[in-house]
């Protein structure tokens, strides 16, 4: 009986044992499995999320910021997993798909707008001409005031064509002759809406080589424009002039609103010109100016920068042209009046020679029209001939340029 | 001679847009002198205008074909000259006619011409 009971405790124990020892295992079993289970629902959240991000922030940044793929390492339990890596590639393949398909949009829509620009730019061109050949011709002051507007008109409407065909790729177009700084300066006012504000202090006693006059009045014009459309009506738009050791600077100042540092960042990149230009992301309004300023100062090799106060707490402009971009002013020579002879001389058409009267050369005062002159002092014939001669020769030299117009005045 | 087909600077600039001299005394013969020589504040054109009539009195048109302008915008640029004291105004006086000598070499001129 008593080896019965043994027996049996001995077996109850052994099962007990093996039990316990199937229970803790199972459990630690469990442990385990919840542990891996709950680290996979962790991987399957992160993965998740990482897409999520992918398809919210990453692609649309890709997107937005050309050629900036974003740099996000993927941290925690992604941390250099297939997945991660999956997902870098993808989106690199998302960039450079973006980025070939961005390039290729800019490059068919900046050959688009340059041929479209280049039309447009020849008829502005030639109805400059053509304004400029009538307002030659007509002298009724009512007829010319309305010439000058149309020339304002078109001069704008050349400038804007010209700044767009630029930011295309197109060249400035029209080689001018070397021109003084002050002719720059005041060619670049002709062209803008608000050229009776600008106030020109000072002239430098240099000119523009003839290959940078183009460009250089051009990027002058958009900065002028954007003073005088930046700050009030009233107030002028003053250009001042600054030599330096190694070129000039062109200080424009207006009186207007300063940028703020967003607004200077974005014009400092624009006005750098190294980088090419999305005509996609001009804004609404396209704002071309500074734009176009930025690919004709990398190109004609000029620096501006807008990134300093003016004095009276707008913006100060200033355009840094180096040295080999300027030259020597070769001014004409005022004419000279050579001494009166005693025979009469006469022109190459056979016709007596005007002969000036030199002024002052008796140092006698000039004249005024109120102030009677003397009737009865006996004049010299050179001075009868002034008269006429001086119609001989204007009327000459103001015909010269459009031999039809006289003609046809002769006729009238 | 001929001018440039396109002036870098526009004519409304040169005058302010203005075509209206603000004195009507100006034809193509009339002639006009210096008053005052300062030249300080003036636009590069009436400089030059100052610069030219230096020598002695110039008659309009030849200061417009110097300058290259039209001569209405002359008479504008030349009416602010002489309202701002700069230029005084000289016209021939009516009594001295040319002498039929002088005549007729401008006749013989002109035949020899045509």
């Amino acid at each position: 009986m008593e080896h019965l009971s043994l027996l049996a405790f001995v077996c109850a124990s052994i099962a007990f044992f093996a039990v316990s020892l199937v229970l803790v295992r199972q459990r630690r079993l469990t442990a385990r499995l919840e542990e891996e289970s709950a680290l996979l629902a962790a991987k399957l959240t992160a993965r998740d999320q990482a897409l999520n991000h992918l398809v919210a922030v990453g692609l649309p940044q890709v997107m937005a910021s050309p050629g900036h793929p974003p740099a996000a390492p993927h941290r925690g339990l992604l941390h250099q997993t297939d997945f991660a890596r999956d997902l870098d590639a993808v989106t690199g393949m998302f960039a450079s798909a973006a980025d070939g398909i961005r390039s290729h949009a800019d490059k068919s829509a900046k050959g688009t707008l340059r041929t479209m620009m280049r039309t447009v730019q020849s008829l502005a061109n030639e109805q400059q001409v053509v304004i400029t050949e009538m307002q030659r011709r007509h002298d009724d002051p009512a007829v010319l005031e309305d010439l000058l507007r149309i020339d304002h008109m078109n001069a704008q409407l050349g400038r804007r064509v010209q700044a767009t065909a630029v930011l295309c790729g197109s060249w400035p177009g029209l080689q001018r002759q070397a021109s003084s700084l002050d002719d720059v300066v005041r060619g670049a006012t002709s062209r803008i809406r608000d050229y009776l504000r600008i106030k020109i202090y000072a002239e430098p006693n240099v000119a523009v080589v003839s290959r940078a006059v183009e460009p250089v009045v051009l990027a002058v014009a958009e900065l002028l424009d954007n003073a005088a459309r930046h700050s009030q009506p009233s107030t002028p738009v003053e250009v001042n002039f600054q030599t330096t050791h190694n070129g000039l600077a062109i200080m424009i100042d207006d009186a207007g609103v300063a940028m703020d540092a967003e607004e200077l960042q974005h014009a400092a990149e624009l006005l750098d010109g190294r980088r090419s230009v999305d005509v996609h992301r001009l804004g609404d309004p396209p704002q071309i100016g500074f734009a176009a300023i930025g690919v004709l100062a990398a190109r004609y090799g000029f620096r501006v920068s807008v990134d300093s106060r003016s004095p009276y707490g707008g913006v100060r402009a200033v355009v840094f042209l180096p040295s080999e971009l300027l030259t020597a002013v070769t001014r004409e020579a005022p004419p000279r009046f050579e001494a009166v002879p005693a025979a009469p001389v006469l022109t190459s058409g056979g016709l007596p020679k005007r002969r000036r009267q030199e002024a002052g050369e008796a140092g006698e005062p000039v004249v005024s029209l109120s102030a009677p002159a003397e009737p009865a002092r006996p004049e010299p014939s050179r001075q009868k001939a002034a008269g006429l001669g001086a119609w001989q020769r204007g009327t000459r030299s103001g015909r010269a340029g459009s031999p039809s117009a006289s003609e046809e005045k002769d006729q009238r | 001679m001929r001018p440039p087909e396109r002036p870098l600077v526009r004519l409304h600039v040169v005058t302010g847009g203005r075509a209206h001299p603000s004195r009507n005394v100006f034809d193509l013969v009339t002639l006009v002198a210096v008053a005052r020589p300062a030249t300080t504040g003036l636009t590069p054109e009436q400089r030059r205008v100052m610069e030219l009539c230096r020598g002695g009195a110039l008659s309009v048109a030849e200061i417009a074909g110097h300058l290259r302008l039209p001569v209405t915008i002359t008479k504008v640029l030349l009416s602010d000259l002489v309202d701002s004291g700069h230029l005084v105004v000289r016209s021939p006086a009516p009594s001295q006619r040319p002498s039929a000598g002088l005549l007729q070499e401008v006749l013989d001129g002109l035949r020899a011409r045509l």
